[in-house]
């Protein structure tokens, strides 16, 4: 799994994000970043990769202490 | 070579009679008599072999494939008929690894001239199409002696199998017997049989728990189980139609007319169809199966002016169960005893099947002295993979069909909207998996190259008839059947020649067209077909077991094959 940045225009990619769920209700987010999910999993393919997606998107740590 | 049944006879069309008959309300299934068996009457326990507890599809399959081996075994069933009373058909699509088993057992061409045969299955969403697929395009069907599926009522194969137990002699089936004791001791276990006549003990060296999902076993015998019941409720109804469906499997997963539940449309013999219905959570069972419920849910599908009648109707709560060990103590757990599948895929009865295909032939070469007890410990590693495999792909199916509220169902909307969009996404659209000849990929009898089901393709004798895998299995008659490919030098075939000697193995050479016949038995595989389902190329060794399984395979006759060889008998 990458750990370092891959995109080619991260900042690009997060407003493209935000935007398509502009105007959404929550019960449509939902679904739009379920198809997302799917949509992109089906580009990685690679099944241990994804595996370590799903992990490292359970595990958010704790802010640091101020 | 020995003679063995013709081939090429997979789709001869035999005119078998049945004993069943159609009748208002249901089947009047075949009853066979209570006999009173030497121990009614006799204070001594008379010791078996190998008894079979339960008369069903798995226990019928055990009991056939024993007396094709020539070992006596006792079958005990506390009914007096196949099927069972009042209810539907249970199973109704068997397999093509089945059909394989079914054509070495002798009760194929039955099944085939009774049953449907079907290749086209569609997956709806609403009223779209998502999904389909074609069976006859599906390369690894094709070349098997016997069809990718036949769909036919559970009870007619077990009276099919009843016949042929009859014909072949060796075991015998004691209706109306129902065992209500069991004591396991050091090398046999004493079981209390109830009968018309009063009851009796007998003793077994082996016991086969073949009872069904309500067995006393699992708690005489302490089995330890992984379960899991869900709130999803079904209603099964068999339906005979005089305006026929189209003979394909058709799957809703939101059925506009029912209430955008899943709905199953499936075919049987006699033009009785399987309609199943999933109900609300938790949904009345009574209710949802009254006739007149289902009369309305068949209109609203087919039509007010739909023509038909309800041969049989039941709920049905799906659950999953899977033993932790098939094997304890002298008892062998098979079929439903083993695990409990929800019954999406023909996962049930199909590995039932395969169950008693595995252990069979082991039982037969351990008590006809060519290999040792050790060998049966494999049935537990093997089968009990085969099941866990079985349970995890019915859950998947059940956990798309019935998603829990909140993320599990959006998920679900997502797959099913991308799947009218993008063919990728139709993978995810699961309305089961259907069954397959389980790989063995734990077994310490198989090799790394071994643990495949080896399919029943044709190849040709010496005569340029044709002859099919199962015939050479047959001959090798409960041995293994080592399969070498291409010429061998001379030092190879005095190596073969010793190993058939010392070992339980028989030996066929395979030819292609051109080669020249050595001194060993020959076939001929113009056409590959032979190599390819054992999945070996060019000069190469096939060891397959009696179940039709690949115990392994290699390139050179060295000591790897005579290692495969101990291995596959538990000889060393």
């Amino acid at each position: 799994m990458k750990t370092q940045l891959h995109l080619q225009d991260a900042d690009s990619f997060y407003e493209q994000l935000l935007d398509a769920h502009q105007g959404l209700s929550t019960e449509q987010s939902e679904l739009f970043n379920a198809r997302l999910i799917l949509l992109m999993a089906n580009q990685i393919g690679d099944g241990r990769l994804l595996q370590e997606c799903l992990a490292a998107a359970r595990i958010a740590p704790a802010p640091a202490p101020a | 070579m020995d003679s063995a049944p013709t081939a090429g006879q997979a789709y001869q069309a035999t005119a078998f009679t049945n004993d069943y008959e159609f009748s208002k309300g249901g089947y009047e299934l075949p009853t066979y008599p209570f006999v009173a068996p030497p121990e009614l009457g006799s204070k001594i326990a008379m010791r078996h072999p190998i008894v079979i507890v339960g008369a069903g599809i798995t226990g019928l399959t055990m009991a056939c494939a024993l007396a094709r081996h020539g070992v006596a075994a006792v079958v005990l069933d506390e009914d007096n008929s196949v099927g069972v009373k009042g209810a539907s058909s249970r199973g109704i699509c068997y397999t093509q690894k089945s059909l394989e088993i079914f054509q070495r057992l002798g009760i194929y061409d039955r099944i085939a001239a009774k049953g449907i045969q079907w290749s086209v299955g569609r997956t709806f969403a609403g009223n779209d199409e998502v999904y389909s697929f074609d069976l006859r395009q599906q390369s690894s069907f094709q070349l098997s002696a016997q069809p990718p599926f036949i769909n036919i009522q559970q009870f007619y194969i077990e009276g099919f199998l009843v016949q042929r137990i009859q014909e072949l002699g060796h075991v015998h089936l004691r209706w109306g017997s129902r065992v209500t004791g069991f004591t396991q001791h050091d090398g046999f276990a004493t079981l209390t049989v109830d009968t018309p006549q009063g009851s009796y003990q007998i003793e077994a060296e082996h016991v086969v728990d073949a009872s069904g999902s309500h067995t006393p076993f699992h708690r005489w015998c302490s089995a330890s189980m992984q379960s899991r019941r869900g709130d999803d409720r079904w209603c099964i109804a068999d339906v005979r139609f005089k305006n026929l469906p189209p003979t394909e499997r058709h799957t809703w997963i939101e059925a506009p007319f029912n209430d955008n539940r899943a709905v199953w449309q499936h075919l049987m013999a006699d033009d009785v169809w399987r309609i199943d219905y999933q109900m609300e959570p938790d949904a009345d069972p009574a209710l949802v199966s009254s006739e007149a419920e289902v009369h309305k849910r068949l209109r609203r599908q087919f039509g007010a002016d739909v023509a038909c009648e309800i041969v049989w109707v039941g709920p049905y709560a799906y659950r999953s169960q899977c033993l932790d060990a098939l094997h304890i103590g002298n008892v062998f757990f098979m079929g439903d005893t083993a695990k409990i599948v929800s019954p999406f895929g023909a996962r049930g009865g199909n590995t039932g099947v395969a169950d008693a295909d595995n252990l069979a032939w082991k039982l037969a070469a351990v008590l006809r002295g060519l290999a040792p007890a050790a060998l049966l410990e494999s049935y537990n590693q093997e089968r009990l993979e085969a099941a866990q495999q079985n349970v995890q792909v019915t859950n998947r199916t059940a956990r798309f069909l019935r998603p829990a509220d909140g993320m599990e169902r959006v998920f679900r909307t997502a797959v099913i909207s991308l799947a009218r969009q993008h063919p990728f996404a139709r993978q995810f659209v699961n309305t089961g998996r259907m069954a397959v000849a389980n790989p063995y990929s734990q077994s310490a009898n198989c090799e790394g190259s071994g643990g495949l089901s080896v399919q029943n393709v044709f190849f040709r004798w010496e005569d340029g008839s044709p002859g099919c895998v199962n015939d050479l299995v047959l001959w090798a008659d409960g041995r293994l059947l080592l399969l070498v490919f291409g010429d061998q030098s001379a030092q190879a075939r005095q190596r073969l020649a010793e190993l058939t000697r010392h070992a339980p193995v028989r030996c066929v050479q395979v030819l292609g067209t051109d080669t020249r016949r050595q001194s060993l038995e020959t076939v001929r595989d113009p056409q590959g077909h032979l190599q390819g389902a054992c999945h070996v190329f060019g000069h190469a060794w096939a060891l397959v077991r009696p179940d039709a399984y690949l115990a392994a395979t290699g390139e050179a006759v060295d000591s790897a094959l005579v290692r495969a060889v101990e291995h596959a008998l538990a000889l060393a």
